[in-house]
């Protein structure tokens, strides 16, 4: 059987760097991890809180974050065109078919939720429905599916649950730490600066990470639908309106950011380093490339 | 997809399944038309998404001249027609199942060959119960495997205890797909 032409090339650059932003996350986590068990006891009180909160966050923290945006769960009955759609690419991704959900805001957006493929929940607002084109919508939906596929809810949080211990440690460490008058214990003050450092450096590693996670996500869109183009233009008339768009409620769900297709409130930032998504302009460059292999003129 | 594959963001369109078994329903139909009374209503489609590339164009007109210059001798029919969801379907009419199915994989295979397997979304196979209800056989090529459609009236409405009782009669003919969650309805059929 011949290579398939829509198979895009892997992008062997991107996939390098994903894979060193994991390594330098893991090797921050394994400082956190030393100096926790040199503090002596209350780190692994610690730890063990953490452990908890990373369950919560696994199992809860998606409903409470569709529950908490408003979003409601529609039938087939109720958004004919979008389940059609949704289920025409799941066959074309080979994935299950997640639950779809609808957000009364004319915020155009969209995201996915959801710890695994059967547990997923693809997410788009009136506003997208109404601004986008069917080939573009199946774009940004592809979009989303891809995360599904690319399992990046239950990577990114376990991505962040060391960073959390650290944040945890900075807000109650004193508290934590007051009755070790243990002499062979180095003490509570070496954990907390430890952890302000953690927490710093794998602040930017994990903001670098989910970048590069969007830029797979879009090869996986363009690879589901074959239309890189549409995506490209569906990115275009998003971040076109939002940036017209008055601020807006789905704007103070500023930790759903790293969910959406583009980041509520996105403005040109200057540190790129502090950003959840790639600028719209490179995710358009990198489609473009994209066509350009399916076009052939490589 | 493996564990590296999730690690590293990597996704393809699944291509068709190793193992194809488009071919059990020559055998099956026969089964079914004499033990169960559901026959053919003599129409098949196959449907993908068209890609907007010169050499997939090509690839698409001469698949359509073969499949046309077969039928001349098979007496099979060949329609094109493009669907809301911008979904190309290629329609064959022949009362012969077994002519259609080598129409329908006349199809898939030039597709394959040409690099656009992976575009592929599924075969529909129209046929009708012993009180005249229609229903469809579905196959999947990303999973190679078969499951029963029947729309009932009203919008996106199916029939589920009458594909739950074909599941029942399809299960020893055909290689069924066994996660029912992943039978995908096909709305708008043109066949």
């Amino acid at each position: 059987m011949a290579q398939s032409k829509v198979a895009l090339r892997a992008d062997s650059g991107l996939q390098a760097r994903m894979l060193l932003t994991v390594f330098l996350l893991g090797a921050v986590y394994v400082v956190l991890l030393a100096a926790l068990f040199a503090s002596g006891a209350s780190g692994v009180t610690i730890f063990v809180i953490a452990a908890g909160l990373f369950l919560f966050q696994l199992f809860a923290s998606d409903k409470i974050a569709l529950a908490s945006m408003g979003v409601k769960k529609v039938s087939p009955q109720e958004a004919p065109e979008l389940h059609a759609m949704i289920e025409r690419l799941c066959v074309q991704a080979d994935l299950p078919k997640p639950t779809i959900g609808i957000v009364q805001t004319s915020m155009p957006n969209a995201f996915a939720m959801g710890r695994s493929q059967k547990a997923a929940t693809v997410v788009a607002t009136t506003g997208i429905l109404e601004l986008l084109s069917p080939a573009e919508l199946e774009g940004v939906m592809a979009h989303e599916l891809a995360h599904v596929r690319h399992r990046d809810v239950m990577i990114m949080t376990i991505a962040s649950f060391f960073a959390s211990i650290a944040s945890l440690i900075l807000q109650f460490g004193f508290f934590f730490g007051g009755s070790s008058d243990d002499d062979d214990s180095p003490g509570i003050l070496p954990l907390i600066l430890v952890s302000l450092l953690v927490y710093i450096v794998s602040f930017v590693l994990m903001q670098a990470l989910s970048r590069y996670r969007e830029f797979a996500a879009d090869r996986g869109a363009a690879a589901i639908t074959g239309r890189p183009s549409a995506l490209a233009s569906a990115l275009l008339k998003i971040s076109g309106t939002i940036e017209r768009l008055p601020m807006n409620d789905l704007r103070s769900h500023a930790e759903m950011n790293a969910f959406y297709i583009i980041p509520a409130g996105a403005k040109k930032s200057l540190l790129n380093l502090f950003s959840t998504h790639p600028p719209v302009e490179q995710r358009i460059a990198q489609l473009s490339r994209l066509e350009a292999q399916l076009q052939g003129a490589r | 997809m493996g564990f590296l594959d999730s690690l590293l963001g990597r996704t393809k369109a699944k291509p068709p399944a190793a193992e194809d078994r488009l071919f059990a329903l020559t055998t099956a139909y026969i089964t079914l038309e004499t033990a169960h009374g559901i026959t053919t209503r003599g129409k098949a489609a196959i449907v993908f998404q068209p890609v907007a590339t010169a050499d997939f164009d090509g690839i698409v007109s001469e698949m359509e001249q073969i499949v046309r210059g077969t039928g001349e001798e098979t007496g099979t029919t060949l329609t094109v027609q493009e669907d809301s969801y911008g979904y190309r379907w290629m329609i064959l009419t022949d009362p012969d199942v077994e002519d259609v199915v080598v129409g329908v994989n006349a199809v898939s295979d030039a597709l394959a060959v040409g690099g656009y397997g992976d575009r592929v979304l599924a075969a529909v196979f129209a046929f009708k119960d012993a009180r005249d209800r229609s229903l469809y056989l579905i196959y999947n090529y990303k999973r190679g495997s078969w499951y029963p459609f029947v729309p009932a009236s009203g919008e996106q409405a199916r029939d589920a205890e009458r594909e739950l009782q074909l599941k029942a009669i399809l299960d020893k003919e055909l290689p069924l797909e066994p996660e029912l969650e992943r039978w995908f309805p096909l709305w708008g059929i043109p066949i």
